[in-house]
């Protein structure tokens, strides 16, 4: 493992950085509060390859290693995870199905598209009644002559407000009358394809999440990613994909708000002195400074067993694990650190910290990565 | 001439410091003057004459300002082709000079056209030049310590010319105190024909024109006149504009200001609102509460007005002012009004 | 085809370095490199002629090992070419042998280029000195600040503010031209750019024998000035208290600071009240 960051890894993140600090940085606290989605920075950003991360030069995506995504989520969420939120799901559950499960003509159609931005890609899987367990799928899709017609509720859909194409997981009966989950490239213009309003949520609120509904939807059989049945397959390998992802995107909020509390600790005075100069407050520096640095390593670890091709999935969950509760308890040490003002909407911490949170949750909750990680540690063999 | 000179003539070499007369926007930027100003210290030290060095068209009234304010010597070259400013003829012309005369420093205003002037002649003249200095020092034997920033100005380097002659260096304008000016003075006026060998300008003025002022915004003003609460009401407030005006700067405000409507949220200074990097800010009634400081960061000379000389606005400024913002505010205005020639 | 030389400089990312009290120098590698802003403006004006007009562009620069990473960064906004200057025997170079190494580079890589832009000047030290000295080296026509560039034929016609004049300026190539921050916003690299700049190009390093550098046309031709030392800024404000009634007080503040103040808005301030 690399230790020191390479020059091509520097330069995308001061690349990343400075188009963070300069586009979002601005309006990073407004669309949080207005939740305005904010279309015109993601278009300059698709011409910029951030919809492409990892795809293949031929479909016009930019080709990087993991770790340069990693670095790129990482340094827009640092601004605004919101839109971090939307790159890393765009790129990590959406593009990244396309490249390991669609045949050629599919990647054909769609891959250049989703990788200019031009099309804003989804991943649904979540209902009512199948979050953590993702096998309670209720959505319906039924064979008639060449269409699947799909039929039911999908909920907390990140991007749902404004994607061009989501993948849709829905229950599809197999030759032996088995009910078994698919996935569906399910365009939004698409006839019964209707978009629910958009979650209240209490972070993340410049991402459009929201509710889709199929009523009647009917899907061509070609827009049937993998084979009919591969559905738990693909949703589990997806999800391992996009644990990298939330993980870069916890890790970015959490160094975010060490640099804000940084910073404030060192201008605020009391005691005629900055509360930098306490103890306690270099206790709660050195804490997060250390944590973050922990989970960063742990990240980068799976990332560069991804692109080894070695299984990647327990490693990706330990980073998401970490990573996510890291960054709650940094940003939380933030607002700490800030008293009265950081638990003021005038100060970003108090975006952050609520913003921290549910990268607990969505991609599979703490809990759920734990049980990943015992499960592939006590497969393991006894040495 | 004073008599002291005399004695100096005596020696081998009359040591020499170099003033070059720019004088594009003399009513605006007394750099030259400030400069000769300064020389005249230099010169004490080391004993040398300040010579000031013009170029140009219709040059008289500034071979007199120059005298009145300093100078020893004036070379002058007056020709209707200098009439508009030339990097490359002004370059070919004080060469000459400069390797004929040796002079043992020149010294340059650190305007656009100094700045770009400047470094073209110390390589023609195979010598060192230090940028924008902010501080001049000489030592005995001669040699220039030039004080210039470094750094985004935080940092300052202390730069010497061991080996080469003359000693260069572009200086700031604003960084010396002009002499005030005496018409009384005489200086040795040596009025220099054009060279017949000059060679053409490759670089032709297709146009020029005094440029309108930039349209700016609180970010990126200069100065910043900022009021707060002990203004008292809005009324008194809206006088700002005034003072903004008489300085060309803008306008802040504090939150609770703000809030009470005595100024428009973009107008609003601090954590919340604009971060403000002005060369010169006045602060009228603000305590200075670490929200509205916070936006102060990189406020250059800092004047505070407060009726309490403990509040950290006071503490943190150049200058503190104790006295009723109001009152100072329209004392202010007034005496600007008599004193700034436009 | 035009062929452009842009020459570029890898600065400290903040302006404000930590600073080590006791050995009293700089601690230069806390802090991250960039490119120049005014260079990456450079940059983005030969770009925007190579749109225009077509033009190879080279760039080069002169600094450090990690400062090949301004070179790469500029290959994925569109150069063609990058130039690297590095030889620790140039470590130190004022802008007098900045400028003389550059132009042997220059004339040795890309000879008859027509057009070298430079940034005006660098975010770390601010002389603005090494782009006209450059100019000097190669015996060209030049102009500091450009804020927009005209390219018809052979001539170049720039635009540029100077000293609250507006000026447009023509000459013929081959020319220098420095680039100011007022205009050529320049663009981000996109991360296909910058995989390609890494993954697909080849930068060639001189260094100083290669250029026909030696110890003795370096004591020559090389640095003139010495730094004798860095210093910090006094950080404690005068805090001058200023007191009494408000007419005297203003007298008081206006006749110690008018200088300072005139200085700053361009207008003279009488120092003394006229009687
Ligand atoms: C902002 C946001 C964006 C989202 N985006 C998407 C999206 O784009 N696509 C998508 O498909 N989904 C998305 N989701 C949904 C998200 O993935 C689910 O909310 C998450 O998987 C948890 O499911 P749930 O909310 O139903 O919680 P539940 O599964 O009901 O869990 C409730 C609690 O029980 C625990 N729990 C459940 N099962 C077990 C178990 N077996 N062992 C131990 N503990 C258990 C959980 O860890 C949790 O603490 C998003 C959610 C949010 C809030
Ligand atoms: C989350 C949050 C964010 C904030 N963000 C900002 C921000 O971005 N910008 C901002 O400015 N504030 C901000 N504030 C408010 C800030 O904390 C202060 O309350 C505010 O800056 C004080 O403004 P002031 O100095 O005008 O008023 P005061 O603090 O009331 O100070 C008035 C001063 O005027 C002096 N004075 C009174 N009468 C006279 C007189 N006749 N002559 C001379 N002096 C007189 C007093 O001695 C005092 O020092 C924020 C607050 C919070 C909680």
């Amino acid at each position: 493992m690399q230790f020191n960051p390479c020059m091509k890894h520097k330069l995308i993140r001061n690349s990343a950085r400075s188009f963070a600090e300069t586009e979002l940085a601005p309006i990073a606290a407004e669309i949080d509060q207005q939740r305005i989605f904010p279309r015109d920075v993601i278009a300059k950003m698709g011409e910029l390859n951030y919809f492409g991360l990892q795809v293949p030069k031929e479909y016009g995506g930019a080709a990087l290693d993991s770790i340069s995504a990693a670095i790129v989520v990482e340094e827009i969420s640092r601004v605004c995870a919101a839109v971090g939120l939307c790159v890393t799901v765009h790129n990590g559950v959406a593009v990244y199905p396309f490249l390991q499960f669609a045949n050629a003509s599919q990647k054909e159609k769609y891959l250049p598209q989703l990788a200019a931005g031009n099309v804003i890609g989804a991943f649904s899987l979540t209902e009512a009644n199948a979050g953590s367990d993702a096998g309670s799928v209720e959505t319906t899709a039924v064979k008639n002559g060449t269409d699947y017609i799909l039929n039911g509720t999908k909920i907390f859909v990140t991007n749902g407000g404004v994607c061009d194409v989501a993948l849709i997981f829905a229950l599809t009966s197999s030759p032996d009358n088995k009910l078994q989950s698919s996935v569906f490239i399910v365009e939004s213009k698409f006839p019964g394809f209707l978009r629910g309003e958009l979650e209240d949520l209490c972070g993340m609120r410049a991402n459009p999440v929201s509710s889709l509904f199929f009523e009647d939807c009917p899907v061509p059989e070609e827009n049937l990613l993998g084979r009919l049945g591969d559905g738990m397959k693909i949703g589990l390998a997806t999800l391992d994909n996009g644990r990298i992802g939330v993980a870069a995107q916890a890790l970015g909020i959490a160094q975010g708000a060490m640099e804000a509390a940084v910073k404030y600790a060192k201008e605020r005075q009391q005691f005629k002195k900055p509360i930098a100069s306490q103890q306690t407050i270099q206790n709660y520096i050195a804490d997060m400074a250390t944590e973050i640095m922990a989970a960063r390593l742990l990240l980068y670890r799976a990332c560069e067993r991804k692109d080894a091709g070695a299984a990647f999935g327990c490693e990706a969950s330990m980073a998401k694990l970490y990573c996510s509760t890291m960054a709650s308890k940094v940003t939380s040490l933030a607002v700490q650190i800030h008293g009265g003002y950081g638990y003021s909407k005038e100060y970003d911490v108090e975006r952050y910290f609520r913003d921290a949170r549910v990268t607990e949750i969505y991609e599979g909750t703490s809990e759920i990565q734990r049980m990943v990680i015992a499960r592939s540690i006590l497969s393991q063999p006894i040495m | 001439m004073k008599t002291g000179k005399n004695k100096r003539m005596m020696t081998n070499k009359q040591k020499s410091i170099w003033v070059f007369g720019d004088y594009r926007n003399y009513y605006q930027n007394r750099v030259t003057l400030q400069l000769i100003s300064k020389a005249v210290d230099l010169a004490r030290v080391i004993d040398a004459e300040v010579c000031a060095v013009v170029f140009g068209h219709n040059v008289e009234e500034w071979i007199m300002e120059y005298t009145a304010h300093g100078a020893d010597r004036v070379l002058a070259i007056d020709h209707p082709s200098l009439t508009s400013y030339s990097t490359e003829n002004y370059l070919a012309l004080i060469e000459k000079l400069a390797k004929q005369r040796d002079p043992d420093i020149i010294l340059i205003g650190a305007t656009d056209f100094g700045r770009e002037f400047a470094p073209r002649l110390a390589k023609r003249l195979k010598t060192g030049l230090s940028a924008d200095c902010v501080g001049l020092d000489i030592e005995p034997e001669g040699l220039l310590v030039q004080i210039a920033p470094s750094f985004g100005g935080n940092m300052l380097a202390e730069i010497v010319t061991e080996k080469h002659r003359p000693q260069m260096a572009t200086v700031r304008p604003g960084t010396f105190k002009e002499i005030p000016h005496n018409y009384e003075r005489t200086a040795i006026v040596e009025r220099l024909p054009l060279p017949a060998t000059l060679p053409a300008s490759r670089v032709r003025v297709v146009e020029y024109e005094r440029a309108a002022q930039k349209g700016h915004t609180i970010e990126n003003a200069t100065v910043i006149v900022c009021g707060g609460r002990g203004l008292g009401n809005k009324n008194n407030f809206k006088k700002l504009n005034e003072l903004a005006r008489l300085l060309g700067g803008d306008v802040g405000a504090t939150r609770p200001v703000v809030y009470a409507g005595w100024a428009d949220h973009d107008a609003l200074v601090g954590q919340a609102g604009k971060h403000i990097k002005p060369k010169i800010l006045f602060s009228f009634g603000i305590s200075g509460a670490i929200q509205h400081t916070a936006g102060l960061g990189e406020a250059n000379f800092i004047v505070a007005i407060n009726k309490n000389p403990q509040a950290t606005m006071m503490k943190m400024a150049d200058v503190a002012i104790a006295a009723d913002a109001s009152d100072l505010l329209n004392n202010l205005i007034k005496e600007l009004k008599k004193r700034i020639r436009e | 085809m035009l062929n452009i030389v842009v020459c570029i400089k890898q600065v400290p990312m903040v302006t404000e370095l930590p600073w080590d009290e006791k050995t009293g120098t700089l601690r230069r590698d806390l802090a991250a490199g960039m490119m120049n802003p005014a260079c990456k403006r450079a940059v983005e004006a030969a770009l925007q002629i190579k749109e225009k007009q077509g033009a190879s562009i080279t760039v080069m620069t002169m600094g450090p090992p990690a400062a090949e990473e301004v070179l790469r960064e500029a290959l994925a906004m569109g150069a063609d070419r990058g130039i690297f200057i590095c030889d620790p025997i140039l470590a130190g170079s004022d802008t007098y042998a900045t400028s003389f190494i550059l132009a042997a580079a220059i004339q040795k890589e890309v000879p008859g280029c027509d057009l070298i832009l430079c940034g005006a000047y660098t975010s770390d030290s601010e002389t603005a000195q090494v782009g006209p000295q450059l100019a000097e080296e190669l015996n060209m026509p030049a102009a500091a600040y450009a804020e927009h560039l005209d390219v018809s034929g052979r001539i170049l016609r720039v635009r540029r503010l100077v000293d609250n004049f507006r000026e447009t300026l023509e000459m013929e190539f081959p020319a220098l031209v420095t680039i100011s921050m007022e205009r050529y916003e320049p663009r981000y690299a996109s991360f296909a750019g910058l995989n390609k700049a890494f993954m697909e190009t080849d930068i060639p390093v001189l260094n100083a024998e290669a250029l026909g550098i030696t110890a003795e046309n370096l004591e020559a031709r090389g640095s003139r000035t010495k730094v004798r030392r860095v210093f910090i800024r006094k950080t404690q404000k005068e805090n001058v208290r200023i007191t009494g009634a408000a007419a005297s007080a203003v007298s008081e503040f206006l006749d110690r600071y008018q200088w300072a103040i005139s200085a700053v808005i361009g207008k003279s301030i009488e120092a003394e009240k006229q009687a």
